[in-house]
């Protein structure tokens, strides 16, 4: 299933949402970080990742995640991961993610 | 004899998804329940994405999927030529560290029952993985 990401900022939480549905994997990585990177450097703030419809993700889209969190981190914003379904959530409670982007 | 199912892949990050779906289909046939399968479908692909990333380089360059069906297990197989590494260097993440590379290794030995990483520096990498049926 391809990958498709829609991009909206909410203004009235300023902060990003990105909607993630299909799979994110070595072949659709760099899709998701351009991204995730276009939107936040047009206006950084932080992100909310609905992950409601995001059915495979492996540690190249984890690696995604957690190279903008590191860039992020320096302005103060955050991304957290919203709604994963069951795989998604034992993937980043095994890499112990959750505790960045799920608490 | 067990059934073994065997692919030749290219190198390329397109092939990375047929493979997962290949094995996952296998591993659902053979009775593994939802979990098991995704677990096996994660690390097919990490396995994958591993040498797409680090190993193989060139046009035709390719490697090899088998898996193998016996009565209470699957056994994968990813081995390419790709000049191998020290496995002596690998060092598992450490909790709390970000890394943007690494997780990829770390993902396959917490989702599979068994994991033999066997490298050669100067030829290739072999990567079995085993994960039991719990009936």
């Amino acid at each position: 299933m391809a990958l498709t990401i829609d991009c909206r900022m909410i203004e009235g939480e300023g902060c990003w949402e990105i909607k993630l549905a299909g799979e994110v994997d070595i072949a659709s990585a760099a899709k998701f970080r351009a991204a995730l990177t276009e939107s936040y450097d047009s206006r950084p703030a932080d992100v909310r990742l609905d992950a409601s419809e995001l059915c495979y993700i492996d540690s190249t889209g984890l690696g995604v995640i957690i190279g903008a969190y590191g860039r992020m981190q320096a302005n103060s914003h955050s991304i957290r991961i919203e709604n994963p379904r069951a795989n998604v959530e034992k993937l980043l409670h095994i890499t112990s993610l959750d505790k960045i982007f799920c608490s | 004899m067990a059934d073994t199912l065997r692919l030749t892949v290219p190198g390329k990050p397109e092939y990375v998804r047929t493979v997962r779906l290949a094995i996952s289909s296998l591993a659902g046939c053979a009775g593994f329940d939802v979990e098991a399968v995704e677990d096996i479908k994660v690390a097919v692909s990490e396995a994958c994405s591993n040498i797409v990333c680090h190993g193989i380089k060139g046009q035709n360059a390719a490697y090899e999927v088998s898996c193998e069906m016996l009565d209470d297990r699957i056994v994968i197989r990813v081995v390419d030529q790709a000049g191998g590494y020290d496995t002596e260097k690998y060092r598992e993440p450490e909790a709390g560290a970000l890394r943007e590379g690494g997780l990829g290794i770390f993902i396959i030995k917490a989702l599979m029952d068994e994991v033999n990483i066997l490298s050669e520096v100067g030829q290739g990498t072999q990567i079995q993985m085993t994960k039991y049926s719990r009936e």
